[in-house]
């Protein structure tokens, strides 16, 4: 997992405020928004997490992420972008795949852990 | 010839019978003394939670919780198997795989279990682990999340594998109970896979029948092998965390059971299964007799290769591969003794008859004083075996704990046994086969016998599951012909099946009910037609119907 700063920088008020707007400038020069998608839908399924993570999405859920996918290839081969009403709005790209994502994590972390644990005897 | 060590043996046998005598006699006395004080469960109160305890000071320790959450409880179905399976899931504090790894390291083992009227979560572990146990076992009742991919991904899986393994055998007992108690009691131990549950068991009906199940009313806790000081020590540290009363929005179905008996037949292919049930001895009953007649209808062998000489081994005895055993299934407001009796189709058939046969033999008092005292002891044995070992004594106490009553009284209980006679025995018997049955057959229904064919008593009391049955099979045998007829010869059809089906007297009054004169005409291209007699018109149609398919 690559390391991010993210948490560090949630964690401070004042460097939230700093780095708020360069975040929000970023996320939309990234362009996917204008294709309809949310960020969630950029994670790569190529991964066992993730492809289970992906099976216990809720049924609306998973309908709607296979709709937005489809739309983003059929516009990106068309050289198109929806229209601005269209676009995914700031509000509306909320993490749903990562709070699954971070459960299955830590399960794997945790089986790891457990086994390659050693056993301290108390006597 | 007698050679002179024979005679002298007898003089030696005489004069030790002599000088024994008292030791004998002293030695019966404290075999006496040890039966008296088995240990029975010793009931107390931590920090508001009912726990009856034992400690022989053993090294290891069962510790449950027994909770009022049975499938008689439930008021969805499904739900309390959906409780048993989320059991030891994620909890807010760790996940499944800690606690399964972490007791794994202690040498723990965690399992959750119910009967008809208990749920029960039990940990067996070594007797220095109590503190992480009970803060497991409190952990697991008021902390567990109730996650939608563990219900989706572990408890619907865990289900199917077992309703998978459902037999013949226990599809025949859960029938038995429900023609004879129809809900609560009646409602099927583990819903087979042609329940439709969908409708009611989801993992949120799961969490809301958790709240109502798990609090300090409702659970007990018992524990086999724990220190009085150390339970009550870590209990009130641990069991604070429980609450004290239900904030659920679903309800315990706690309605009191009713004995309504019948007969319930079902088709299934590979092997049979038989059940015989009469009302019999509830937990808070005091008929020891029940226990006893039990024992004497017996089935099961005490050695190996052997099933034994009790009445129900005899008559299975003539029919190789046929298994049959009786047994006292005993609830807090009901019982039920039943025979099971399971094999091939002809050999059930065969043991049934031999079954009630027996049955009738107890009631004619065709019984020996040998008879009386060997089922005595087996009772006795049964008894002190199942208090004495684990699992089905913890789960007998817990369940008279919620309940309201005290933990069975061991050495009372053994002197009651005691107590049973012969003619009290034909006295249980003869009200056995005076009450209404439920006979439950499960397989092959062309060779099963209907319980008037085994000369019990008769099920048709005016209208009941058997002559429903009837008109079922009458309704269907006309229902191809019907396919493209009117609605209301399909009503005559019914009409007159479920007439027949009923008794002589009640017949006449139904049939005489049932002339109608009714006239009806078909309206072609707006111009009315002949006016016609319905009951005619319907007695034609069905002579019509008839005719080709008889021909």
């Amino acid at each position: 997992m690559p390391a991010s700063l993210a948490p560090f920088i949630a964690a401070r008020p004042w460097l939230l405020k700093l780095f708020k707007p360069a975040a929000a400038w970023y996320a939309n020069a990234a362009s996917y928004r204008q294709l309809g998608l949310y960020a969630d839908d950029l994670v790569s399924e190529e991964n066992e997490d993730v492809l289970k993570a992906l099976k216990r999405l809720p049924p609306r859920q998973s309908y709607d992420r296979v709709f937005r996918i489809r739309r983003a290839t059929q516009l990106s081969l068309q050289q198109k972008i929806l229209p601005r009403a269209d676009w995914t709005k700031p509000e509306e790209d909320k993490p749903y795949l990562g709070p699954l994502l971070a459960v299955l994590e830590a399960e794997s972390k945790e089986r790891e852990a457990l086994d390659t644990l050693t056993v301290l005897k108390n006597h | 010839m007698i050679s002179r060590s024979t005679v002298t043996r007898g003089c030696q046998l005489a004069l030790r019978g002599q000088s024994c005598a008292q030791t004998a006699q002293r030695r019966s006395f404290a075999a006496a003394a040890a039966i008296g004080t088995p240990g029975s469960f010793e009931p107390t109160e931590i920090a508001g939670l009912k726990v009856a305890s034992k400690d022989a000071g053993g090294p290891t320790t069962r510790l449950a919780i027994v909770a009022k959450a049975g499938t008689r409880y439930q008021p969805l179905p499904g739900l309390t198997v959906g409780l048993e399976e989320f059991a030891f899931k994620n909890t807010t504090k760790r996940t499944a795989l800690r606690i399964v790894r972490e007791s794994e390291l202690l040498g723990g083992q965690l399992t959750a279990t119910h009967t008809r009227e208990a749920l029960v979560i039990q940990a067996n572990f070594l007797r220095n682990d109590l503190p992480y146990f009970l803060e497991l076992l409190s952990e697991v009742v008021s902390q567990t999340k109730y996650t939608t991919f563990e219900f989706n991904e572990q408890v619907q899986h865990a289900m199917h594998l077992k309703q998978a393994k459902i037999n013949a055998a226990s599809l025949a007992l859960d029938s038995a109970h429900s023609v004879a108690f129809h809900t609560g009691l009646g409602s099927a131990l583990y819903p087979s896979s042609a329940t439709p549950l969908g409708p009611y068991m989801s993992e949120h009906t799961i969490a809301s029948y958790a709240e109502a199940v798990y609090n300090k009313g409702n659970i007990s806790l018992v524990a086999d092998g724990a220190a009085q000081s150390q339970l009550s020590k870590w209990g009130e540290t641990f069991f604070k965390a429980i609450p004290s009363a239900s904030s659920s929005d679903l309800s315990l179905n706690t309605a009191a059971s009713k004995y309504f008996g019948g007969e319930s037949r079902t088709s299934r292919p590979g092997a049979n299964a038989y059940v015989i049930a009469f009302p019999g001895a509830s937990l808070s009953d005091n008929k020891p007799e029940i226990s006893v007649l039990t024992a004497l209808l017996g089935g099961e062998g005490n050695v190996k290769w052997t099933t034994g000489f009790s009445l129900l081994s005899k008559a299975a005895a003539g029919s190789p591969g046929v298994s049959a055993s009786a047994h006292n299934h005993a609830y807090s407001d009901a019982g039920l003794l039943t025979i099971s009796i399971s094999g091939p189709s002809g050999g059930v058939k065969k043991t049934a008859e031999e079954a009630v046969k027996a049955i009738k033999s107890i009631a004619d008092g065709s019984l020996s004083k040998e008879d009386v005292s060997k089922a005595i002891a087996n009772a006795k044995f049964n008894l002190l075996s199942v208090s004495e070992t684990s699992g089905t004594g913890i789960i007998a106490t817990g369940a008279q704990l919620i309940a309201g009553g005290k933990p069975l009284d061991v050495a009372a209980a053994v002197k009651s046994l005691e107590s049973v006679t012969a003619d009290k025995l034909k006295a249980a018997a003869k009200s056995l086969l005076e009450s209404k049955a439920s006979v439950a057959s499960v397989g092959d229904l062309y060779v099963l016998p209907y319980a008037e064919d085994l000369g019990l008593k008769a099920l048709r009391e005016s209208i009941d599951c058997f002559s429903l049955r009837c008109s079922a099979q009458d309704v269907l045998a006309n229902a191809v012909p019907l396919l493209e007829s009117s609605y209301n010869r399909y009503l005559a059809v019914a009409a007159r099946a479920v007439r027949r089906s009923l008794k002589d007297d009640k017949r006449l009054i139904a049939e005489r009910r049932g002339d109608t004169d009714l006239r009806f005409a078909k309206w072609e291209n707006g111009k009315q037609g002949e006016p016609k007699s319905l009951v005619e018109a319907n007695t034609a149609a069905m002579v019509e119907a008839a005719g080709p398919s008889s021909s």
